[in-house]
C-alpha cells in the first residue's frame, strides 16, 4: 500500500480510487503554490469562520484534555519531588539508572514488548491460515477470538484463578503428578511477568486472527494457483506468494500489539498491583504506582516522558506511513 | 506420497491443541461461575455442578454495586461516543471538503492525542479536575472519555471522507447550499458506516475502560464499571471464586455482545485504521 507509488498528480483525483490515505493536499510548504492554493488564500472570512466552527470543538477538546496536561506532564518531569519542589533538570530521570524498581520495570516492559509483538503475530499468522472453511475449524476459530471482546480487568479476573496458588493450573499439575512444577506463579518473578504476557496473549491474539483472515480474502486466488502451477510447495506458496502479500496487515498487526504491549496497564494492575514487591511492574504501572501511591510526581512524570517516546518510537510504523499520505 | 495427508494431520493436531489451550480459561471462566459460591470448596471445578450462575451475579452485583456501576459506564460510553464521533465527523468534514489551510497542522494537533500514552494526561487532569470540581463527576468522565476517543474517531472519519465523491459536494455548493446545510444533509448521511463503526470502537474501548476510572473518579455511584469488577477481584478470597467469575462475566455481557453480533462494524473499522 505504498502511497508514492501510486499517489496521483496534485490536485487531481481518479475517479473510482479507494485507497484511504490517498492525498487530498499533496502541496508541501516551500514549493511554489499551486493556482488552487493560492485561490485558497483569498478565503472569505466568513468561510473561514464556518471551518473554524467545525474544528474548533474537536480542537478545543484535544488540546485543553490532551495536549495541555501532556505539556504540564513534560514540564513537571523537569522539577523534583522534595517538600519545596525546585527545578531539578534531568534528576528524574537519572533514576531509571539508578533506582531498582524502575529497573525492573524497563526489563519487564521489554519482556511484555518482544512477548505482545511476538506471540499474536506468530499465533494470529498461524490461526488464520489453517483455518479454512469448515465448520470445525470456524469453531476453532471461535475459540481464539472470543477472548478478544473481553475487557482487560476480566482478562485478569480468568487468569487469576488460573494462576493464583491454589488455582487451575497448580491443580491440573498436581493431577497429573507434576507437583514439582507447581508454585505460585504470580508471586516470583521472571515467572510472573512471563505468565501475564500469556494471560495477555490470550486475549490479543484474537484480533490478529481477524486481521489476517481479512488480508487473506484479499489475496486473489490466481496468484496461488500460478504459484501451483509453477510447481511450488505449500510452503514455498506460503513463504513466497501469501507472506509477502500480507506484508500491509502485518505491519498493523505488529503496530498495534506494540502500542498495547507498551500501554498494557489493566491486566497487571488488577492481577499484582505490580506486586510482589514492584516486581512486576511495567512502565505504565510505575507511573500510576510513583505519581498517586508513593506520591513522587516527579518521578511519575518523568516515566511517563519516557514511555510516550518509546511509544513514539514505536508507533514510527505507523507515522510513516502517515506522513507518507500526507505527501511530505 | 504420503507427505500431503501427513501435513493435513500435523495442521489438525496443532489446530485442536490451540483451540484447547484457548478454550480452556474461556471454559473454566463458564463452569466455575455456574458453581453455586456456597458449594465451592476451595478447589475449581472442571465440570458443571448446580446451577448458581444468577445467583452468583446477584451477590457480584450486591457486594461491588455492579447496578449503579454499569449503568454510570453505559452512559459513559454512549455519550462520550456519541460527542466524540460528532465532533470528529465535524472537523474530519472541515479537514477533507472544506477549503481549509494548513491542514496538515489541523490534523496532526488532532491525531497527536492518540500516538500519547494515557499516563502522561493523568496527574494534571486529576489535579485541575480538583480544582474545577470535575473530580468524581459523571460530567468529568463523560468529558474526559470523549476527549480520548475524538483523535481515533477523526482519523477514522477523515480516512473515510477521503473516499467520498467529491461531485455531489460541489453540485450541491454550486446551488448555493450552505455549508452547515451540506453538512448535516450530504456528509453526515453518507458517513454513516464509518460512524457506526467508530462508535461501536469507542463505546467497546470506554466500557473497558480502568484507569481513568480509578483516577477520576472514586465514589461508588460515580465510577465505572471495570473500577467495581477491580474491587470484585480485591475480595476474591472473602467472596470467592464463583461470585467474581460472576461479576466478570455480567460486565463482560454488553461488549461480547456487542462483539459478535456487530462482528462486521468491528472488522470494517479495524479495516478504517489503515
Amino acid at each position: 500500500m505504498s502511497a508514492s507509488a501510486t499517489r496521483p498528480a496534485a490536485g487531481t483525483r481518479p475517479a473510482g480510487t479507494t485507497d484511504p490515505v490517498s492525498p487530498k493536499d499533496p502541496t508541501p510548504a516551500g514549493r511554489p503554490p499551486s493556482p488552487r492554493r493560492r485561490a485558497r488564500r483569498g478565503l472569505p472570512l466568513r468561510e473561514r469562520l464556518t471551518s473554524g466552527a467545525f474544528l474548533a470543538p474537536a480542537v478545543l477538546l484535544v488540546g485543553a484534555l490532551l495536549l495541555a496536561p501532556f505539556a504540564a506532564t513534560l514540564w513537571r518531569s523537569l522539577f523534583n519531588d522534595h517538600r519545596a519542589s525546585g527545578f531539578a533538570q534531568l534528576d528524574n530521570y537519572r533514576l531509571f539508572f539508578t533506582n531498582e524498581a524502575l529497573v525492573r520495570s524497563v526489563e519487564n516492559t521489554l519482556m511484555w514488548v518482544a512477548g505482545t509483538v511476538l506471540l499474536p503475530f506468530v499465533l494470529g499468522l498461524a490461526i488464520a491460515c489453517m483455518t479454512d472453511a469448515t465448520r470445525w475449524s470456524r469453531f476453532a476459530r471461535l475459540c481464539v477470538v472470543t477472548p478478544y471482546a473481553l475487557s482487560g480487568a476480566a482478562v485478569a479476573v480468568v487468569w487469576n484463578f488460573v494462576l493464583t496458588s491454589d488455582g487451575a493450573l497448580n491443580q491440573l499439575l498436581k493431577t497429573v503428578g507434576l507437583d514439582s512444577l507447581a508454585h505460585g506463579w504470580l508471586l516470583e518473578w521472571p515467572s510472573s511477568t512471563v505468565v501475564m504476557i500469556l494471560a495477555n496473549a490470550w486475549q490479543a491474539t484474537g484480533v490478529a486472527v481477524i486481521l489476517f483472515l481479512v488480508g487473506l480474502q484479499g489475496i486473489p486466488p490466481e496468484t496461488l494457483e500460478a504459484a501451483s502451477l509453477d510447481g511450488a510447495s505449500p510452503w514455498q506458496r506460503f513463504r513466497h506468494v501469501v507472506l509477502p502479500q500480507l506484508r500491509p496487515v502485518s505491519i498493523i498487526v505488529i503496530g498495534m500489539s506494540l502500542a498495547n504491549g507498551l500501554k498494557s496497564f489493566d491486566l497487571i494492575w488488577v492481577l499484582t498491583q505490580g506486586g510482589p514487591g514492584r516486581a512486576t511492574e511495567t512502565l505504565a504501572v510505575s507511573m500510576y504506582q510513583e505519581t498517586f501511591l508513593l506520591q513522587h510526581p516527579g518521578a511519575g512524570a518523568a516515566i511517563a516522558v519516557v514511555l510516550t517516546v518509546i511509544v513514539l518510537a514505536a508507533s514510527w510504523l505507523y507515522l510513516r506511513r502517515q506522513l507518507d499520505a500526507k505527501g511530505e | 506420497m504420503r507427505t500431503v495427508p501427513l501435513g493435513r494431520i500435523l495442521r489438525n493436531t496443532t489446530l485442536i491443541l490451540l483451540a484447547l489451550l484457548w478454550a480452556v480459561p474461556t471454559w473454566l471462566l463458564v463452569v466455575n461461575a455456574m458453581v453455586p459460591a456456597a458449594e465451592y470448596g476451595g478447589s475449581p471445578h472442571w465440570w458443571p455442578q448446580g446451577f448458581g450462575l444468577l445467583d452468583n451475579m446477584r451477590q457480584a452485583w450486591d457486594r461491588a454495586q455492579l447496578g449503579p456501576s454499569m449503568a454510570n459506564s453505559l452512559l459513559y460510553a454512549v455519550t462520550s461516543s456519541l460527542v466524540a464521533i460528532l465532533l470528529a465527523t465535524g472537523a474530519a468534514f472541515a479537514a477533507v471538503v472544506m477549503p481549509v489551510r494548513r491542514r496538515t497542522l489541523w490534523f496532526w494537533l488532532i491525531y497527536s492525542g492518540t500516538l500519547l500514552p494515557l499516563q502522561v494526561f493523568l496527574r494534571p487532569l486529576f489535579l485541575s479536575y480538583a480544582d474545577f470540581g470535575l473530580y468524581d463527576t459523571q460530567i468529568g468522565l463523560v468529558l474526559v472519555y470523549a476527549a480520548i476517543a475524538v483523535p481515533f474517531a477523526f482519523f477514522i472519519m477523515r480516512n473515510y471522507a477521503m473516499t467520498l465523491p467529491r461531485e455531489v459536494v460541489e453540485a450541491a455548493r454550486m446551488d448555493g447550499a450552505s455549508w452547515w446545510r451540506l453538512f448535516w444533509r450530504i456528509h453526515v448521511p453518507l458517513s454513516r458506516s464509518a460512524m457506526v463503526a467508530a462508535f461501536v470502537f469507542q463505546f467497546v474501548s470506554v466500557w473497558n475502560d480502568l484507569l481513568f476510572g480509578i483516577t477520576l473518579s472514586t465514589s461508588r455511584n460515580i465510577r465505572p464499571v471495570m473500577a467495581a469488577l477491580a474491587e470484585l477481584q480485591g475480595t476474591y478470597v472473602s467472596v470467592g471464586p464463583p461470585v467474581v467469575l460472576g461479576g466478570a462475566i455480567l460486565v463482560s455481557l454488553p461488549t461480547v455482545v456487542l462483539f459478535f453480533s456487530a462482528q462486521r462494524f468491528f472488522v470494517s473499522s479495524l479495516k478504517l485504521t489503515r
